[in-house]
């Protein structure tokens, strides 16, 4: 009987370690260019030729990708990596896998043409999002006194049309375009890159405990998603279809031209320098560089250590 | 003349037939083309009217039902502050909505957050119809739906009023495009503490913007505030697309135009080229969303009738230009066809048919003003030639006389050189030569008794009359001479029988020399004639000094004086009339007496005969083929 447990127990294993790693990937938004390169590695079967079974689920327009990762919905979620850093100040402990954009798109567009200078901003009402990016603006809004009413949106198209704000925070992969396809010609954009804030952004993250238990499948997973980009650098119009696929299946409003402007734009600021290699990697010079800003600010309480957040870098 | 035939591009009938079908075309192109903008611009203003009256009446009833949702919101609305003590009674309110509109497919009374402790952080009652169409009741808000972030919520909340949202796509519900409008609500110190809103489903504008027909072929499409397509054709495009991004990459005026005008609620009409066709879009907007609505239509639909109003004109336009230069080109040949018999007849004027038969023209034209012309001509022509074969014979008979005259009278005076070939005294040599058949002046001589008799005369006028006076000279000078010895005498005799009778008043200069040919004395008288001229043999020239006295026949009895010199042997004596020292050249300039003198100066040492013909070519030469226009005579006698 003891025997027939244990053959019983070594056919389990063996199959269990043939049927493929079930992984479900959650990007920070829903379905568009931002994420081209997991389609990509979904589509073309690097994931699978990685042994990984991965399934990507889109977070909703209130329940974003880190909500899914605390609580378990997501496996390997993409964020920002200000996000991720507030993530474990406020006690989950996540780790970075891999950094995919190495520069700021955050802009802020405005109705009035009288924003020369960032004093023309004080006391305005301006939008925000909802689900963070916040952080940098507000350190911008402190560091010079303006004193601006943030106005906290899920969607900044029609409050901006609709003249409730005076100014929006805008992303320039996508509410650039977005407004532009709207015809809303802003009359003055601010790059906060030009004001010392020119922060990476999107990376992979996954919980600590799961990187802990599946290393393995944490770097097969980057791995296989670097391909996905790389192929996407090199494929623009096939991915430009992939992208339009899944929009069309998460019932996103959007259309070619816009995920085509956001694809653009997304691999031009995962070039390290400009027309250069992507690293996929994370600078230690960066990375400190946000903690103290964050630490002067007080967004954090207590330093982060690098060597920690790359959970011992893949 | 050779009769050629005219080419068709040459004659009369091709250029008036070309430049009538030149100013024709030209008026019917200019016609044709006012004709044919005039139409088109005529039916676009219809097509633009017809378009705008459709979109007019569309909008209307979109209004309509707006302001119905509006008005069934604000009837209930004023109950909701009478009732917050009983936040579940908002149920009651939100289902009465429903009930009261049909088209209302949702309602929500909004709170803000926290605004009842015993309801959460969310509490938004909100009742819909369910398939079936049964109205159901359900708490909005949580988590994961914070409708405090919504359009809906936070537009009307941040502008302080009522808010008609973007249409978007019910995922949650009917899976389908609502709009929402929101109506903010205050409390009595002026705070907001809920939103009111009613839910619209889109499906009824759908159907209602794509029944408008306004044109066979055309379609309408709308487009929501923020520029993205709410109705079209192609369903793809609805809240995916807008109106920027379907046409992106297009650099177009009237596009940019367009775009401009519906989303900042403006009405107007465009012509557009995509794709290789033109087509209208007229669009006009719905105010109270800031939607806009738009036909388009095909311009071709639009312009067939006018395109085939067009071909109808170009065919008949061609057909009738056809027939006119047909027309033009056979009746200006029929008008002009007697210029050619004209002409014939013309040639056989000139070949001295005179009396040729002309045309018979039965208009009152230039034709028949051209065959009277004809007609006089063919008179004038006949009585012309008649009055020139007179005038002709007349002159016939005249020159013959003159001819004869001419004969006459160059027998009268002495022509046989030399005169006295006996003599060796005596060398002379005379020459006339009349400018007409006969003329007025003379000379003579004889010698009697050794004494050369000579005269040389110039009859005033010339022609006939001279030429008879001359005839009487010469006669009275030999049958006078020989009863007088004197020169004086001789003349005065002469004077006398030529005055006696002279009613034509006619004169005659002349000078008359009486030489002793043995002693070289030579006597002399002149009346009014030129001095001769004295070439001795050192070879001087000098003007034999003369008393003028008067010309012969005008003083009956007048007593001339003579004069007298003696000759040296071996000099010469020149006489000669007028016609040598006046002959004109062409310009009227004389021969002149300096240039007399000097050409004898050149020629003392030839002969007589040699001087008087060297000065009848010095003189020719002089004149260039000028007309002579007076009888020239020159005498010359060398005593030796």
């Amino acid at each position: 009987m003891k025997r027939y447990y244990c053959l019983l127990f070594l056919i389990f294993l063996s199959l269990s370690t043939i049927k493929a790693q079930q992984i479900t990937f959650a990007p920070q938004w829903t379905a568009q260019s931002q994420f081209a390169g997991y389609y990509a590695a979904l589509e073309n079967g690097y994931y699978a030729e990685a042994g990984l079974d991965v399934t990507i689920k889109h977070p909703t327009k209130s329940y974003n990708s880190m909500a899914m990762l605390q609580e378990g919905s997501a496996d390997i979620i993409s964020s920002e990596l200000i996000q991720a850093i507030m993530t474990i100040n406020g006690g989950t402990d996540i780790v970075h896998l891999m950094q995919t954009t190495q520069h700021s798109t955050l802009v802020l567009l405005s109705q009035n043409d009288d924003v020369d200078e960032l004093a023309d901003l004080a006391g305005k009402r301006i939008g925000t999002w909802k689900i963070g990016f916040s952080e940098i603006p507000h350190m911008l809004d402190k560091k010079h006194n303006l004193g601006i009413e943030w106005i906290k949106f899920i969607s900044s198209l029609n409050l901006y049309i609709s003249g409730a704000i005076d100014a929006t925070l805008a992303k320039t992969y996508n509410e650039l375009i977005i407004f532009s396809m709207a015809g809303v010609i802003p009359n003055s954009i601010l790059y906060f890159s030009d004001y010392g804030f020119d922060i990476p952004e999107d990376g992979l993250y996954a919980s600590e405990e799961f990187f802990r238990e599946h290393p393995d499948l944490c770097r097969k997973f980057t791995e296989a998603s670097r391909r996905g980009w790389d192929w996407v650098r090199n494929n623009r119009e096939s991915a430009l279809e992939i992208v339009m696929e899944y929009a069309r299946k998460d019932n996103v409003a959007t259309n070619k031209y816009i995920q085509k402007w956001m694809l653009d734009e997304i691999l031009k600021v995962q070039e390290d320098t400009e027309g250069g290699k992507p690293s996929y990697h994370l600078q230690k010079d960066d990375f400190d560089y946000l903690v103290g800003l964050l630490l002067e600010y007080s967004y954090i309480s207590e330093p982060i250590e690098y060597d920690r957040f790359m959970g011992g870098v893949l | 003349m050779k009769n050629q035939k005219i080419k068709l591009r040459d004659s009369i009938s091709g250029r008036l037939t070309t430049r009538v079908l030149i100013v024709s075309a030209l008026i019917f192109i200019i016609t044709f083309t006012a004709l044919v903008r005039m139409s088109a611009n005529r039916v676009r203003e219809e097509a633009a009217k017809h378009a705008h009256s459709e979109l007019s009446s569309a909008i209307h009833q979109i209004n309509a039902v707006l302001e119905s949702v509006e008005i069934a919101v604000n009837n209930m609305a004023w109950l909701v502050p009478y009732r917050l003590d009983a936040p579940d009674y908002m149920y009651g309110i939100t289902e009465l909505l429903l009930q009261n509109n049909d088209f209302i497919s949702g309602s929500a009374i909004a709170f803000e957050p926290d605004y009842y402790a015993s309801k959460g952080h969310y509490f938004s009652p909100y009742s819909y119809k369910d398939k079936d169409g049964k109205i159901q009741s359900k708490q909005l808000g949580n988590d994961t739906y914070d409708y405090h972030y919504m359009d809906w919520y936070q537009i009307p909340k941040l502008l302080d009023k009522p808010y008609w949202s973007e249409p978007y796509y019910d995922n949650g519900g009917g899976e389908m495009m609502m709009t929402t409008f929101s109506k903010p609500l205050y409390d009595s110190s002026g705070n907001l503490y809920a939103i009111i809103t009613a839910d619209l489903s889109l499906e009824w504008l759908t159907e209602l913007v794509g029944q408008i027909k306004a044109f066979d072929s055309s379609y309408n499409l709308m487009v929501s505030r923020n520029a993205s397509f709410i109705v079209h054709p192609d369903r793809n495009l609805i809240l995916n697309e807008t109106i920027f991004s379907s046409t992106y990459g297009l650099e177009e005026e009237s596009l940019k135009k367009m775009q401009d005008d519906m989303v900042n609620s403006r009405a107007g009409e465009v012509l557009r080229k995509q794709n290789g066709s033109k087509f209208f879009v007229f669009y006009s907007p719905v105010e109270t969303t800031g939607w806009s609505v738009a036909i388009v239509c095909s311009r071709d639909e639009l312009y067939s009738g006018v395109r085939n109003m067009r071909k109808i004109l170009i065919v008949v336009g061609l057909i009738a230009l056809l027939f006119m230069i047909s027309m033009s080109h056979n009746g200006i040949r029929k008008v002009i066809s007697p210029i050619e018999r004209f002409s014939g007849v013309a040639r056989k004027i000139a070949g001295g048919e005179f009396n040729a038969i002309l045309p018979a023209i039965q208009t009152k034209d230039e034709l028949k003003e051209l065959h009277d012309s004809f007609e006089y001509l063919q008179k004038s022509l006949m009585r012309y030639i008649e009055e020139l074969k007179s005038t002709t014979a007349k002159k016939e008979r005249i020159e013959s006389e003159l001819r004869i005259a001419h004969t006459i009278q160059m027998g009268m005076i002495p022509k046989i050189f030399p005169p006295f070939p006996e003599r060796n005294d005596l060398n002379l040599y005379a020459k006339l030569v009349p400018a007409k058949e006969v003329g007025g002046d003379l000379y003579d001589f004889f010698i009697e008794n050794e004494k050369l008799f000579f005269i040389i005369g110039d009859v005033s006028g010339k022609g006939v009359p001279a030429s008879l006076v001359m005839a009487v000279t010469c006669r009275l000078f030999r049958s006078v001479a020989s009863h007088f010895t004197k020169p004086a005498e001789i003349m005065t005799a002469l004077n006398d029988s030529l005055s006696d009778g002279n009613e034509s008043n006619m004169f005659c200069t002349a000078f008359l020399g009486v030489l002793d040919l043995q002693t070289g004395i030579l006597e002399y008288c002149n009346a009014g004639h030129n001095a001769p001229l004295i070439i001795c043999s050192d070879g001087t020239v000098s003007e034999l000094q003369v008393v003028p006295n008067l010309p012969l026949g005008l003083f009956e009895g007048f007593r001339f004086e003579g004069q007298n010199i003696t000759l040296s042997k071996g000099n010469m004596i020149y006489m000669y009339t007028d016609g040598v020292n006046e002959a004109d050249d062409k310009d009227k300039n004389e021969y002149g007496d300096e240039k007399l003198t000097s050409l004898l100066k050149k020629l003392w040492s030839h002969s007589p005969i040699e001087i008087v013909n060297q000065t009848f070519d010095d003189v020719k030469a002089h004149a260039d083929g000028a007309e002579q226009s007076d009888d020239i005579t020159i005498m010359c006698l060398k005593y030796k």
